[in-house]
C-alpha cells in the first residue's frame, strides 16, 4: 500500500533523502533490514494494514528508519537478554531518564531490530499526547496508545508487549545528581501485571542518565508552559531549541529474565507495594552491574 | 405469532428492521411521516402517529406488542436542537411508561456509541461501564446520553420489560441518512490537519440483524454493537471515493460554528470532536450474549457507499 501518512510523514521522507546523500549505502540495508524486520511483527492487522489500536507498519517505516539511525550511530545503543522474551504477553519495565524520553524509542527500536522475531513494545502515552497534532497520530501509527488502564489491559490480554516506566516524569525529568537513583515507583503496573497473569521484564539503561545533565528544574517556566518540567541543562536553554538535542552518550541496555507474580490486582497499596519494590531491587542491581562493567560514558 | 412493535419505522433504518422483522413476526409499524418507500406493500400495518400524541398510547393499547423497537430519534439538526431534544428525550420517556403499562415483554432501544464523546483520553476499546461523556465537548447532543440513561434506568426499575440497550458505532448504508454518511459522501471532506482518529463503521444491513438478534435472544441489558474493524479516518475518505481537506483546527472551529448558525452546515462545532479523538468501543458483551457476526466487512461497507457516490454524481 502506498497511502500517504501526512505531512509529518512527508517531512521525515526529505530528511532521509537527504540522509541517503551522505550514506547512501548503510541507509539502504538499514531499509532492508526494517522492511523484512517489520514483516515479521506478530501483530495481527487488517485488511487496511492497521492493528486495532492503529498501529501501522508501513506508516512505522520512516520514523523507524530514523530512530535506528539514532540507535546503531548515535547512541550506538547495544542490548543484551532478549532471548529472555516469552512468547505471548510481557510487561518490560525501565528506569526513565534523559529529558526527552529517548530512552523509550531506543528500546522500541532495538526489540524491533535485535530479537527474531521482532516485537513491538507498545508505550503507554500521557493523556495529553492525543491532543497534539501529527504526535498524537505518529504515536498511534507506531503503536503506542494512551495509558488508560484499560489499553494496557486489552493489549496484554491480545497477548501484545507493553513497555513502562514506573518513574514517570518523575524519572524523565530528575536531575544530573539523582542520576541512577530509581524514582518513587507508581503500583498500576504490577496490578495490570497480576490482573492479566503477565510476566515482568526488568529492564535497565545505562547512558541514558547522562545524556542531558540537569542542574535543576524551574517551575514556575513549566508551569508556564504546561510542561511537567523545565530542565536547564549546560546547553539548555542557553542554545535554544538545538540545545534539547542529547549527548552522543552510549547506551547499554539490559533486559533481565521474566519475573512472575500472583496475587490479588485489587489488593491494598502496602500488599502490592512489597511486589513492586522486589521488581525495583531487581533493577537496582542490574544498575549497579551495569555502571560497573562499563569502561566510560561516550565509549564501551 | 409474536407481535412487534417499531416506533420510527418510516427512517431508513425502520424500514430494513421491519422488513427483516416482517419475516418471523407480526410487525405494526408506527411513524410521524407516511411510510413512502413500501407504498401499498408494506407487508404490516403502519399507523401515522406522533409519540407525543395521546393516539399512540391507543395504538400500544389496541395493538399490545409482545416487543417494542424504539427507532423513533432525530438525529440531525433541521428541526433546532431543543426541538431533537424533547422529540427524543419526552418521547422515550412517554414510549417507556407504556412499555411498562401495557405489558410489553422485551423491548430494544437503538441508542448509540456517540453517547461516550469523542474525548482525547478515551481508551481504544471503551466497554459499556464506561461514563457517557459526550456532552463535554458536544452538548447540542446531550439527548444521546440522556436518552440511554433513561432507559438503563428504566431496565433496572422495570425487570419484567426485558430491556436491551444497543449503542452502535458509524452506521453507513444505502437506507440511513447518518451524519457519519453524510458527511463521508461530500465530495470535499473537511478533517483536522494532523488528527486521524480510528473509526468503527457497521452496515445498515448488520445493525438491522443485530436488532433482530436483540430481540430473539430476549437480550436485557446495555450492549455496545461495533462491527467488522476499525480504520484511520483517512483511510475511510479514501476508501470511498473523497477528498480530504485538511484544515488546521483553529480555522475549522469557528468556521463551522459561523456556517452552523447561518443553517449553512449540518454539524455543530462539537461534531468536530468526533473527527479528531477516537470513539472507539468494545462488542464483546454483545458478542459472548448472541455469537454475533456482521455480515458486511469493511470493504464492502465502503464499496457500497462509493458506488452510492458515483451514482449521485451521474
Amino acid at each position: 500500500m502506498n497511502r500517504s501518512e501526512g505531512a509529518f510523514d512527508d517531512a521525515l521522507g526529505w530528511l532521509l533523502s537527504a540522509a541517503r546523500l551522505v550514506a547512501p549505502r548503510q541507509i539502504g540495508a538499514l531499509e532492508d533490514e526494517i522492511e523484512a524486520k517489520l514483516a515479521r511483527l506478530p501483530t495481527p492487522l487488517n485488511e487496511f494494514g492497521y492493528d486495532p489500536w492503529g498501529f501501522s507498519p508501513h506508516a512505522f517505516r520512516r520514523p523507524l528508519l530514523m530512530l535506528a539511525l539514532l540507535y546503531r550511530y548515535y547512541f550506538r545503543v547495544e542490548m543484551r537478554g532478549t532471548e529472555h522474551f516469552p512468547e505471548g504477553r510481557f510487561l518490560l519495565i525501565a528506569n526513565h531518564a534523559g529529558q526527552l524520553p529517548l530512552d523509550g524509542a531506543m528500546l522500541i527500536t532495538g526489540c524491533v531490530l535485535e530479537p527474531d522475531p521482532p516485537r513491538l513494545l507498545r508505550g503507554m502515552a500521557e493523556y495529553w499526547m492525543p491532543t497534539l497534532p501529527f504526535v498524537g497520530t505518529t504515536g498511534v501509527r507506531i503503536g503506542s496508545v494512551v495509558g488508560t488502564p484499560k489499553n494496557c489491559e486489552d493489549l496484554l490480554r491480545r497477548d501484545e508487549a507493553v513497555i513502562a516506566f514506573p518513574e514517570g516524569v518523575r524519572g524523565l525529568n530528575k536531575t544530573f545528581a539523582k542520576r541512577y537513583q530509581l524514582q518513587r515507583f507508581g503500583l498500576g503496573f504490577l496490578r495490570l501485571a497480576l490482573a492479566t497473569d503477565t510476566p515482568i521484564l526488568p529492564t535497565v539503561i545505562i547512558g541514558s542518565e547522562e545524556q542531558a545533565p540537569a542542574f535543576t528544574s524551574i517551575g514556575p517556566l513549566a508551569r508556564l508552559i504546561g510542561a511537567p518540567a523545565f530542565p536547564v541543562t549546560p546547553t539548555f536553554p542557553l542554545l535554544g531549541p538545538l540545545g534539547l538535542l542529547p549527548l552522543p552518550v552510549k547506551y547499554h541496555v539490559e533486559i533481565g529474565p521474566p519475573m512472575h507474580f500472583t496475587g490479588n490486582p485489587n489488593d491494598e497499596d502496602a500488599v502490592i507495594e512489597g511486589m513492586v519494590q522486589q521488581v525495583k531491587r531487581e533493577m537496582t542491581s542490574m544498575i549497579d552491574r551495569g555502571l560497573r562493567s562499563r569502561s566510560g560514558v561516550f565509549t564501551s | 405469532m409474536e407481535k412487534v412493535l417499531i416506533t420510527g419505522v418510516a427512517g431508513g433504518q425502520g424500514r430494513l428492521v421491519a422488513r427483516l422483522a416482517a419475516e418471523r413476526y407480526e410487525v405494526v409499524g408506527v411513524d410521524r411521516d407516511q411510510l413512502v418507500s413500501f407504498g401499498d406493500e408494506a407487508p404490516f400495518r403502519v399507523y401515522v402517529v406522533d409519540l407525543m400524541r395521546r393516539k399512540f398510547e391507543d395504538v400500544i393499547r389496541h395493538e399490545r406488542p409482545d416487543a417494542v423497537v424504539h427507532l423513533a430519534f432525530v438525529r440531525h439538526f433541521r428541526t433546532g436542537v431543543e426541538t431533537r431534544h424533547k422529540i427524543n428525550v419526552a418521547g422515550t420517556k412517554l414510549l417507556l411508561d407504556y412499555c411498562a403499562e401495557y405489558g410489553v415483554r422485551q423491548l430494544v432501544v437503538l441508542s448509540s456509541a456517540y453517547a461516550y464523546g469523542a474525548l482525547p483520553e478515551n481508551p481504544s476499546y471503551m466497554s459499556e461501564d464506561y461514563p457517557l461523556n459526550v456532552s463535554r465537548t458536544y452538548p447540542e447532543v446531550r439527548d444521546l446520553a440522556e436518552v440511554d440513561t433513561l432507559c438503563s434506568s428504566f431496565l433496572w426499575q422495570h425487570p419484567e420489560v426485558r430491556t436491551a440497550i444497543l449503542r452502535p458505532v458509524n452506521t453507513l448504508g444505502d437506507s440511513v441518512h447518518s451524519a457519519i454518511g453524510r458527511y463521508l459522501k461530500r465530495r470535499w471532506i473537511p478533517t483536522i490537519l494532523g488528527f486521524d482518529p480510528m473509526m468503527q463503521f457497521i452496515h445498515e444491513e448488520d445493525l438491522a440483524r443485530a436488532i433482530l438478534v436483540a430481540i430473539e435472544r430476549k437480550l436485557r441489558g446495555i450492549f455496545n454493537v461495533a462491527g467488522p474493524g476499525a480504520v484511520p479516518l483517512h483511510v475511510a475518505i479514501e476508501e470511498t471515493g473523497g477528498v480530504a481537506l485538511n484544515v488546521p483546527e483553529q480555522a475549522l472551529r469557528p468556521l463551522a460554528r459561523r456556517l452552523f448558525g447561518l443553517g449553512l452546515y449540518p454539524f455543530p462545532p462539537g461534531a468536530i470532536d468526533f473527527i479528531k479523538y477516537p470513539c472507539t468501543v468494545s462488542d464483546s458483551r454483545f458478542v459472548a450474549a448472541t455469537g454475533f457476526k456482521p455480515k458486511w466487512s469493511l470493504l464492502d461497507i465502503f464499496a457500497q457507499l462509493k458506488a452510492e457516490r458515483h451514482r449521485d454524481a451521474a
